[in-house]
């Protein structure tokens, strides 16, 4: 078992392609088609691609408040890559790559951030829930949704995320403690970037990792690198495997680093320093694996920047489509608080249609 | 040629301080490549060019300030006219004033004048009421502020309300009866042509509204019947000449008043008001008949006070006079107020039966048609008889129609006996 | 006297305070370091120290629970929560400790301690970020709740709560907090908790608003002077507890009452208000008092926002029909 041979409280750290893209860990790893780590790939392309593109948008004024992904897609790919099918996501709001390559639409994630409540309607069949963004909810959000799993034998293993800052939230706790006295099928994912906003994972909490807080509830955790994206593949599908088996919940630390901003709004200059990014630069999740790729012939750098100016094609495609949507219809702010809309939503709804007549 | 404006880059900026520019005018610049670094409050931002194309114009050296909406730069991208930026520029958005509206930092606003001394005011209270006395006020055309409360306080009561209105309808008969009812709107009436449309007097708004209030206020019905007055024509007919002399025209109507009054001191719920919201019925100990009289511009019911004490003779003279002066109208307000009871002679008119409208608050009218020769049985025999048509309105929720069967039956003895209503 | 922003007059409130009074301690999520995600907190950790200004975990109910211990125990805990959207967690300390540990000890102990935190849409934010719940902390008996719309009232409202013997909810309308400026005198000086402000003197109808909606009232307020009506704009300033005669007393010289919130409709603040004009002023009315609150819903985001936010158009057209009423 992993978690027993990378003891948190040990400061193991698992790590299987190392930063300039050789294995460090033969026999971990994983049994990959090409093709399932093209997908991979290719997503954690997309999600750099649409994540970099959504700044300028953004700086241009055409984008709203965007929460920047950069350098964080191995964490948020490898442990998309580890479930099934049938298998729910549960984000926190720094997942864009997860919901990527679980289907959600470049199209429904933009328009989301463009500030539209349809982005979050995905596709029949595409199980993710909203982003969220009140901090650590989902914890319990994604417990639940397990819980009804197991008591329905559907099958269904949740994958849940939150970030470093967000083990300070009580539902943190709440979550992890009531999906592990009921073993409930659910894998609990800290992206650790360091950062929550100003304040350093050091000040959040005196744990020296966030994995060996898994300890305290009885279940296990692990350390993982989280800019390898073959560590963060194997970890969770482990911790997948366990829930499924009914062996309960399982918390996963994915160590890595936001090279971007907390958000377009915010500027961490004021807070960090750039030599420390730029170390984390060097340990860019897409350059090592596109190492890895091309070390295994699956892939070529001709074929790497086709793909890149592809997408970036794509994404303005996307982005103008979205742009196109404007304002939604005012029916829209009204219709669905509630199954039907009661009589006082009516009447304000009417009111406000005559208001805008008569001020015409 | 595209503007490109700054935008509000972290939520609620509004200005921002150029670092430094990449590019100069002249040079070409690729979609995505950082024109330019601003510091805001927030942020130290790198704005990325939209398009790409030439950069024709910077509008802002290193260390000027830039608004929100200024056009940073105006770059060639080979479309021609000036194409404007989306979002930041969505018409709508000016429109609904809200987003892309958000004002710029450096307005002064006036300074507080906290510290100084409050300079005291003096408050003139507005008119102390309640909202019902003020619609009242309004549905009758009062000013409430020329009003003279004698409420609590000075507030005005609707009772003050309905004086000041009566003492300003002089000029207008029937004064209106007050009461809070329930506000119905009405329909447009719409028509495409062909129509005329006048204004109505105002004696004929008085009348719609007190017509409309009873209606809606007092649960009509009516009874109706035929009462033999063959001795009353006899009789009329000799006291008629009596009359003359005396210049009075005798027609039947004060022989009908006077056996009114003397029916109704025996049912005196035909002489009384309800008042629903105190669940009282008020008996009225006096008799003031109204007399219903058609005039040019609409209905106008005068009133015979204390008919009861009166003569045959006095009433037929005060009908005379009271009807003429409703004629010219010059009626005074005195005249035409405190009515108990109502009569209305459509008989004038030709007609025999009606439905007569009650006048708020009062709780009967009688109509009376016009007095036809009719055959009739008596005694098992087709005999041709004087027939006079009543119709009785009154008040349901206060009288029963056994009630008013008893007042009939009680009216047709004195009618059908002119001797009995003359020494009663 | 120097002309600032109201984000500024609250930073320089802060700075000022804490110089006074060394008990004062300003703490929340990013606080220190960064200063705060809007500023309003910058460089007061570096002039006072870690142990004045911090940054906590991110934990509303530990910011908010570990200041009622503090306020117990000796200090003035000025804490802000990032946005009024994540007070949640903080809730449960909000309403079952901060609001009764004086009535709870009879007196014992008391809570000087004020909770910041901007709130209010029109800055096309993100979910939770663009909220009005001032009627979530004055339904609360035990709070008291301030709303500054200008410079000058932020840094007297702000200096009055922090000096409070009890705690204060002190909102900010973030949408307005770099949007104008205004003379804001050096001097420490307080506008008091509990006194609303006649901002303009009027005959024909009473308008109460407060936070971001007194500039739109104003907006509107030039277009009905045009039209010859006259509106006497009352800024409410503190929540709870109510400025009843400032408002009872315009209202009976105007006969007609607004209010205008950017918080929802139903069970709102303006439900308040108008049952205290239709009770205090009832004999004066000459048009419903009558409230002119968001929809019902939750906010929408950017692209729906427009609809659901209160705009001058809006207040003048209401105040029109209460004229005509």
């Amino acid at each position: 078992m992993l978690t027993k041979q990378f003891d948190p409280l040990k400061k193991k750290q698992l790590q299987i392609l190392d930063e300039n893209g050789n294995i460090v860990a033969k026999d971990l790893e994983p049994n990959l088609s090409k093709d399932q780590l093209l997908k991979m790939y290719k997503t954690m392309v997309l999600g750099r691609v649409a994540d970099t593109k959504a700044v300028q948008f953004q700086r241009q004024g055409r984008m709203l408040t965007f929460v920047i992904n950069k350098g964080q897609e191995a964490a948020q790919v490898g442990s998309a890559a580890a479930i099934e099918e049938q298998d729910w996501v549960v984000p926190a709001f720094r997942e864009f790559s997860t919901l990527l390559y679980r289907g959600a639409p470049l199209y429904n994630l933009y328009l989301y951030w463009y500030g539209n409540e349809w982005g979050s309607h995905f596709p029949e069949g595409v199980k993710i829930l909203p982003v969220n963004i009140t901090i650590g909810a989902q914890f319990n959000h994604a417990t639940g949704v397990a819980l009804a799993s197991k008591f329905q034998k559907k099958n269904e293993v949740v994958l849940t995320f939150i970030g470093d800052g967000g083990t300070s939230e009580g539902e943190f706790h709440e979550g992890i403690n009531f999906a592990s006295v009921f073993d409930a099928p659910v894998v609990f994912i800290i992206q650790n970037n360091h950062y929550a906003i100003s304040v350093p994972r050091q000040k959040q909490t005196k744990s020296i990792t966030l994995a060996q807080k898994a300890i305290a509830y009885g279940i296990p955790g692990i350390q993982v690198d989280g800019n390898d994206v073959l560590a963060m593949y194997v970890a969770t599908k482990e911790a997948v495997d366990r829930a499924r088996r009914g062996e309960g919940p399982t918390l996963i630390e994915a160590y890595t680093y936001r090279l971007g901003a907390h958000t377009t709004s915010d500027d961490p200059t004021l807070y960090r320093e750039d030599k420390e990014v730029d170390e984390w630069i060097k340990k860019d999740p897409l350059i090592r694996f596109k190492k890895y790729l091309i070390e295994k012939g699956y892939w070529s750098e001709e074929e790497d920047q086709k793909l890149y100016e592809e997408y970036n094609d794509y994404v303005n495609d996307v982005f103008k489509q979205v742009e196109a949507t404007g304002f939604y219809q005012l029916e829209d702010v009204f219709k669905y608080q509630y199954a039907e809309m009661p009589q006082h939503l009516v009447e304000q709804y009417e009111a406000y249609k005559h208001y805008l007549e008569e001020v015409k | 040629m595209y503007e490109f404006r700054f935008a509000d880059i972290g939520e609620g900026i509004h200005e921002g301080q150029i670092l430094k520019w990449f590019f100069k005018e002249g040079d070409t610049v690729k979609e995505g490549d950082t024109l330019c670094l601003v510091e805001t409050d927030k942020v130290n931002a790198e704005i990325p060019s939209p398009v790409t194309g030439k950069l024709v114009k910077l509008n802002f050296a290193v260390g000027d300030t830039v608004h929100v909406g200024d056009v940073l730069v105006v770059i060639d991208d080979g479309k021609g006219e000036v194409k404007p930026q989306p979002v930041s520029e969505d018409k709508q958005a000016e429109e609904q004033g809200v987003i892309g509206e958000i004002e710029v930092s450096n307005e002064v606003i006036e300074s507080s004048d906290e510290a100084k001394d409050e300079t005291i005011t003096a408050t003139t209270q507005k008119v102390l009421a309640t909202p019902v006395a003020r619609k009242l006020a309004k549905d009758l055309g009062v000013d409430i502020t020329k009003v003279k409360g004698t409420g609590p306080m000075g507030r005005v009561m609707k009772e003050d309300i309905i004086r000041e209105s009566q003492a300003k309808q002089e000029t207008i008969p029937a004064p209106e009866v007050p009461v809070a009812r329930p506000e119905v709107t009405l329909p447009k009436m719409e028509f495409k042509d062909n129509v005329e449309r006048v204004k109505i007097t105002k004696l004929r708004k008085t009348i719609a509204k007190n017509m409309a209030l009873s209606v809606s206020v007092i649960p009509h019905t009516t009874s109706m019947t035929e009462i033999d007055v063959t001795k009353l024509v006899a009789f009329r007919k000799t006291q008629k000449e009596v009359a003359q002399q005396r210049n009075i025209s005798l027609t039947y109507l004060p022989f009908i008043v006077k056996a009114v009054v003397l029916t109704l001191k025996e049912y005196r719920m035909f002489n009384a008001s309800f008042d629903q919201e105190n669940d009282e019925i008020i008996y009225k100990n006096f008799y003031n008949i109204g007399i219903a009289v058609d005039t040019e511009d609409g209905l106008i019911v005068p009133v015979i006070k204390n008919a009861d004490k009166l003569g045959i003779f006095d009433i037929a003279r005060e009908i005379q006079e009271l009807s003429s002066k409703a004629r010219d109208r010059s009626i005074g307000l005195d005249k035409l107020q405190d009515g108990t009871f109502t009569i209305t002679n459509y008989g004038a008119a030709g007609l025999s039966f009606g439905t007569p409208i009650i006048r708020y608050p009062e709780s009967a009218i009688l109509g009376i048609g016009i007095i036809q020769k009719k055959p009739v049985v008596d005694n098992d025999e087709i005999v041709i008889r004087d027939m006079l048509p009543i119709s009785l309105s009154y008040d349901h929720r206060i009288i029963d129609g056994g009630d008013a069967g008893r007042f009939l039956a009680r009216l047709r003895e004195y009618l059908s006996d002119p001797m009995l209503l003359l020494l009663s | 006297m120097a002309l600032m922003t109201i984000l500024q007059a609250i930073n320089h409130t802060l700075d000022q305070q804490m110089e006074k009074d060394s008990t004062v301690v300003v703490y929340g999520e990013d606080v220190g370091v960064e200063g705060g995600v809007f500023r309003a907190t910058a460089g007061l950790q570096k002039k006072y120290g870690v142990e004045r200004c911090f940054d906590a975990p991110v934990s509303e109910a530990g910011i908010v629970g570990t200041a009622v211990g503090m306020a117990i125990n000796g200090l003035k805990p000025v804490v802000e929560i990032q946005f009024s959207g994540f007070m949640f967690p903080a809730y449960n300390q909000i309403a079952a400790h901060v609001a009764r540990m004086r009535v709870r000890s009879r007196g014992k102990y008391h809570l000087p301690l004020v909770i910041r935190m901007p709130y209010g849409g029109g800055i096309r934010a993100l979910e939770h970020h663009s909220e009005s719940q001032e009627t979530l902390f004055a339904h609360i008996p035990g709070l008291k709740v301030v709303i500054p719309s200008t410079p000058y009232d932020a840094k007297g409202l702000l200096t009055a709560a922090i000096k409070d013997p009890d705690p204060v909810i002190f909102m900010e309308p973030k949408r307005i907090y770099r949007a104008f400026k205004q003379e804001v005198p050096e001097e420490e000086y307080i506008v008091p908790i509990g006194k609303a402000k006649v901002v303009k003197e009027g005959t024909d109808i009473t308008v109460v608003a407060w936070g971001a909606m007194v500039r739109e009232v104003q907006k509107a307020m030039q277009e009905l002077e045009q039209e010859g009506i006259s509106v006497e704009l009352i800024d409410l300033r503190t929540i709870k507890p109510i400025d009843k005669d400032t408002i009872l007393e315009s209202v009976q010289k105007t006969g007609r009452f607004l209010v205008v919130h950017e918080a929802v409709t139903s069970f709102g603040p303006g439900a308040e208000l108008v049952s205290l004009v239709t009770q205090g002023a009832f004999l004066s009315l000459e048009a419903p008092p009558t409230r002119l609150g968001a929809f019902d819903v939750t906010v929408p985001l950017d692209k729906g926002e427009h609809h659901y936010l209160i705009d001058s158009k809006r207040i003048a057209y209401e105040v029109r029909k209460l004229i005509k009423y």
